[in-house]
């Protein structure tokens, strides 16, 4: 799942982990993703998240997710320009499993999942 | 506290135009000394907190097409007002998002806002240029500048 307020960096990420073999669902905000994952037969194995969003943040949706055992399974990595030492703490704090900060290389985002075990670590090579 | 420089912000526009307009590294953004024409589309993000200003990019209409084209993946001629938006928008996100990176902690951005200039929006009342990098991409005009509010520079 990616979750972004802008359609072009939601285009970028589905063209990444598409061709990592993800299907990919896309939302707007973490109010939209909240309510696509109600309607999801089983859960995404990764949600790529964006942290300044209209609605409801990156953060507040980590938190939301996190706060569901039914989500417990999803992998969350936040991929956002917030680069501050005590940001990426709070989104690792609320349960986020990784952090990419824009502006980002399809290998960053590859390597990244890869580290989490989500593609094969030789992707990358 | 050191103020983003006009290098920085070239250090930022160089990654940003790798990672999404030029990942090939063959139309790079060109810095110049030239003022570029009178803009067309004005994007940008507001800083509040421990600093106080604003970062702004302002595209000819062929640069903001352009860009839209390359980041949505369409025609130049099929792009609409709301693909410019949307792909100036987050580019402006991803430059002030790091521009932030080189203010005090505590400084929050706000989400992007983009304007034609028809429509305007130009001007930052009691707000003080910081820094301005300046060229072209592809022969088109493209401007990033840094403003600060308040005495925090």
């Amino acid at each position: 799942m990616v979750i972004d307020d802008s359609r072009a960096m939601r285009l970028i990420l589905r063209r990444i982990v598409t061709q990592l073999g993800f299907e990919v669902h896309e939302a707007g905000n973490g109010r939209e993703a909240l309510e696509l994952l109600e309607k999801m037969d089983a859960p995404p194995t990764v949600a790529l998240i964006d942290w300044n969003m209209p609605e409801m943040n990156g953060l507040e949706f980590v938190t939301a997710v996190r706060s569901q055992e039914r989500y417990r399974q999803i992998t969350l990595m936040m991929v956002t320009t917030e680069s501050e030492h005590g940001q990426i703490v709070r989104a690792l704090a609320a349960g986020a499993h990784e952090y990419v900060i824009k502006p980002f290389t399809p290998e960053a985002i590859t390597e990244k999942l890869a580290l989490l075990g989500l593609v094969p670590s030789g992707t990358l090579s | 506290m050191t103020s983003p420089t006009t290098e920085d912000l070239q250090a930022i526009t160089e990654q940003v135009w790798l990672s999404y307009l030029d990942p090939e590294g063959v139309a790079p953004f060109l810095p110049s000394e030239e003022t570029p024409s009178l803009p067309h589309v004005i994007a940008a993000v507001s800083v509040t907190g421990a600093w106080e200003g604003h970062v702004v990019m302002s595209f000819s209409e062929s640069a903001s097409q352009m860009a839209a084209s390359a980041l949505l993946g369409i025609e130049e001629d099929e792009v609409s007002r709301d693909d410019i938006a949307d792909a100036v928008g987050e580019l402006v996100n991803v430059i002030g998002g790091n521009v932030k990176s080189l203010l005090p902690d505590g400084s929050l951005l706000s989400l992007p806002h983009v304007a034609t200039i028809d429509e305007g929006v130009n001007k930052w009342p009691a707000a003080v240029e910081v820094c301005r990098l300046q060229g072209s991409w592809q022969n088109e005009p493209i401007a990033i500048s840094v403003w600060t509010s308040k005495s925090t520079g």
